[in-house]
């Protein structure tokens, strides 16, 4: 049984038929009629299968295996939008999905690092943020600031980590944070959130879809 | 009375629509989506950052032909209502005439605590500000699994995702008991099923439905615009799952 999560910028499988099950990842633009699968999830998933389950659903199953305790906060950044799930008492308590303030936060942070090439892993944290409410609208602030003389590097880790700080705030400030997607791989962003992370890396959709796989085969 | 077509908005007392009625007057409700056009069509008239709900009135209103609008601008609706009853008096020639709707007997709220599909409850119970008759067959109350509290949405899509279990409170169950103004119903709900407090995007009852989500040991906060995106949709098919609410 195959399972995809479909982003915007990569899409993630897992094929449980296979001895070792191992997750694999592809940029999105190269998806084509050969990658459907049995269940999928992700903006770009529907096209792909007949069985296809919301991000935040599978967010929460797959946050649900990962995570010991029962109550957390689970905020997933993906190159389009953010979203979050809160449980108290090992149930669900809140959830948010922003697709409109959080528009295009890891797009936007990707494109900058080919655009100046830099490397968010050699990137010092700054002193403080830009105030940035998305990607788009943060953009602007960058090219301000190079203007008046910033350094490329200090403007784009500046509006990182007001996106992180925006990101945060979205998933209710919480004093610890368990982050998903491919921005566990960003030190800059993840040292950025005013709080302890616990990164769990880019594969909790298929953690979640694949708790969702054997449930359904109960 | 002279009028053949009439527009309301909000719920006009009951002794108007009564009034209507008895002159087999055809009733509008400017509220609900009337008419397929571009809602940019109104941003002449309302800015477009305001309730989807009112810009749908002023939609209608340019394309239908009225001879009057009776505009509800008391407690029952609200202050964005007044202003635009000011916004339509500027518009048109014909009387636009505000009315404070303080009804307080109630005619039951059957409809909201049915088993029925949720969007056919909310079909039924804005058809209702039309007519004054109590229903002769009310539909027996069902054991709900889900509520929705709030207005009823410009969108009606989201209530596909709902069960038929699903019970209504807020100000639509007001709105079935024709006592708009009942605050104290409004705030009813029922702290044992897993509600979404939705709210209209721009209305001053997103604070109220925000803190009620807040309140209630399972609730969920949501508010959408002109139409409701595919995160507002994923959030409740996440959260009636996730609580384990059978669809
Ligand atoms: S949704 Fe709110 S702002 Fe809009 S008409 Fe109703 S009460 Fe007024």
């Amino acid at each position: 049984m195959l399972l995809g999560d479909f982003g915007t910028s990569y899409s993630k499988f897992l094929d449980l038929s296979s001895a070792r099950p191992k997750p694999h990842i592809i940029p999105s633009k190269e998806l084509g009629t050969e990658h459907r699968v049995t269940i999928a999830t992700g903006h770009n998933g529907k096209r792909f299968t007949d069985w296809y389950v919301n991000e935040l659903t599978v967010l929460a199953r797959g946050g649900e295996q990962l995570i010991a305790e029962d109550a957390f906060v689970l905020l997933d950044c993906g190159s389009r939008d953010i979203k979050f799930i809160h449980y108290t008492n090992g149930r669900l308590n809140d959830m948010g999905w922003n697709s409109e303030c959080g528009a295009s936060m890891g797009f936007t942070i990707e494109l900058l690092q080919r655009y100046y090439d830099l490397d968010y892993q050699d990137l010092p944290l700054p002193v403080r943020p830009f105030s940035v409410t998305c990607g788009v609208l943060g953009m602007s602030r960058i090219f301000d600031a190079v203007v008046s003389g910033t350094p490329d590097s200090e403007a784009v880790a500046r509006f990182v980590m007001g996106i992180a700080i925006n990101a945060y705030r979205f998933a209710g400030s919480p004093t610890k944070l368990y982050l998903s997607g491919g921005l566990c791989d960003n030190p800059l962003f993840v040292k950025s959130i005013p709080c302890e992370v616990i990164p769990l890396g880019r594969f909790v959709l298929l953690k979640g879809l694949e708790a969702i796989a054997s449930q359904a085969g109960k | 009375m002279n009028y053949n077509n009439v527009g309301i908005v909000g719920i006009p007392p009951l002794a108007i629509i009564q009034e209507l009625n008895r002159h087999s007057v055809t009733i509008h409700d400017l509220d609900t989506p009337m008419i397929k056009a571009d809602m940019e069509l109104t941003t002449p008239y309302l800015p477009r950052v305001y309730c989807a709900i009112l810009r749908t009135v002023v939609l209608n209103a340019l394309h239908l032909t009225l001879d009057a609008i009776y505009i509800d601008v008391g407690p029952g609706k609200c202050d964005c209502a007044l202003h635009v009853a000011t916004v339509l008096e500027d518009m048109f020639a014909i009387p636009i005439l505000t009315t404070i709707n303080d009804d307080i007997t109630g005619f039951g709220t059957p409809i909201s605590q049915s088993r029925m599909g949720l969007l056919q409850k909310f079909e039924r119970i804005t058809e209702g500000v039309k007519n004054t008759i109590m229903p002769s067959e009310p539909p027996p109350a069902c054991t709900p699994t889900a509520g929705f509290w709030g207005v009823p949405p410009r969108d009606f899509s989201i209530l596909d995702l709902f069960p038929d279990t699903t019970h209504i409170y807020g100000w639509t169950r007001c709105m079935e008991n024709k006592t708009p103004a009942d605050h104290e119903l409004e705030l009813d709900y029922n702290p044992d099923i897993p509600t979404v407090f939705y709210a209209q995007s721009f209305c001053a009852k997103t604070a109220l439905a925000r803190h009620l989500a807040l309140k209630h040991p399972h609730g969920l906060y949501l508010d959408s615009d002109v139409t409701a995106g595919g995160s507002a949709k994923a959030k409740i098919q996440a959260f009636l799952e996730l609580s384990g609410v059978k669809l």
